[in-house]
């Protein structure tokens, strides 16, 4: 069910992506750090259904907030004249990365387990 | 149970919508913006080119402007110099023509002066000398005597009692005395009531005025040259 969701949502917005009108290049910066907040809120999302933890709340919560405060620094970083962007470039990526090896290590041990109780079996039936 | 699912999975669709529409509108952008054209230039890039061609403005500005300083000056030279030159040349025919080293025309009178058989006293120097002191008083551009240009430096002496010297030529009467200048002045300025006219007649002399709308007095025949002036 989630998957279709998911699904659904992934093809419409590219279809109304591409269809919409083009935004002037002045703003791409900021799309591009919203995307990155955005991506960063997904895996954060995935990491806790994963350990079972997930507060829809919290995804949904982070997912709008972190876009938009990384908007809105990125707007300071340009009035201050700092690239405050690259900050929370810095942080997302790295809790990207962070929450990739997690679920690297959740679906690693996951499948050694499987691979192992695969063993385990085969011994069992070459035993009996 | 499954109402709380459904929400959630629509509200997940949602969000991943909202977030591939992003993403793909800004792959479009970038996909399909020319970096280099003008209008999809972030700011920074822009006050950048702007920066940079405002100093090659401001360095082409000053050439031209140094440019047109020298050219400005070099017309300015060939302008005063032939303006210069043209000045030269006028006041060096001004100067010439009131100098007398120059034959000049225009109207004037020609006063004819001469010893009669009753003459009392000769004509002199002194009498020359006076006559034209009133007719360069009346406004006399140039004068001659017999042909002898009066100048600057013309000086009459009367010599031996018999003969008068003007610029070093010996003459006698009659003279004639050719005047440039308004004729009535010139005139006026010897007859009159007590003029110097009536002296010379008393005296036995003759004395005829002719006036002429052209008359003709010829340069000063000798150098003329300095020995002790010298300009400060």
């Amino acid at each position: 069910m989630i998957f279709i969701a998911i699904m659904v949502g992934c093809i419409l917005g590219a279809l109304v992506g591409i269809n919409l009108p083009i935004v002037p290049y002045t703003y791409s910066s900021y799309l591009a750090i919203a995307i990155v907040a955005a991506l960063d809120s997904v895996f954060g999302g995935i990491t806790g259904v994963l350990k079972g933890e997930f507060d829809f709340k919290v995804f949904i919560s982070g997912f709008f907030c972190n876009a938009i405060l990384s908007i809105l620094l990125t707007y300071l970083g340009n009035k201050l004249d700092i690239d405050i962007y690259l900050a929370a470039i810095v942080v997302f990526v790295g809790r990207m990365f962070i929450n990739l090896t997690i679920i690297r290590k959740y679906y690693i041990d996951k499948w050694s387990n499987k691979i192992q109780e695969w063993k385990d079996k085969r011994k069992q039936l070459r035993n009996d | 149970m499954k109402k709380g699912k459904k929400s959630l999975a629509i509200t997940i669709g949602i969000t991943f919508f909202i977030l591939v529409m992003i993403m793909f509108m800004q792959f479009k952008m970038v996909f399909q913006t020319d970096i280099t054209s003008i209008e999809t230039m972030r700011e920074e890039e822009l006050q950048e080119q702007l920066a940079s061609w405002k100093k090659k403005y401001e360095e082409t500005e000053a050439q031209s402007q140094e440019i047109t300083e020298t050219l400005n000056k070099y017309k300015e030279e060939s302008s005063s110099d032939s303006q210069t030159k043209e000045n030269l040349e006028e006041e060096l025919n001004n100067l010439n023509l009131m100098l007398g080293t120059t034959d000049v025309q225009g109207k004037g009178i020609i006063i004819t002066l001469k010893e009669t058989e009753n003459t009392e006293e000769p004509i002199k120097a002194d009498e020359l000398m006076v006559i034209v002191n009133y007719l360069k008083d009346a406004g006399a551009e140039a004068i001659s005597i017999n042909g002898q240009r009066i100048i600057n430096s013309t000086y009459f002496s009367y010599i031996n009692n018999s003969y008068v010297r003007i610029n070093g030529q010996r003459l006698t009467s009659p003279f004639e005395i050719k005047v440039i200048g308004e004729p009535d002045y010139l005139k006026s300025s010897l007859i009159g009531n007590g003029g110097y006219v009536e002296k010379i007649t008393s005296w036995g002399q003759e004395i005829n005025f002719e006036e002429k709308k052209k008359i003709e007095i010829p340069k000063y025949n000798d150098e003329i040259s300095t020995k002790y002036m010298k300009e400060k």
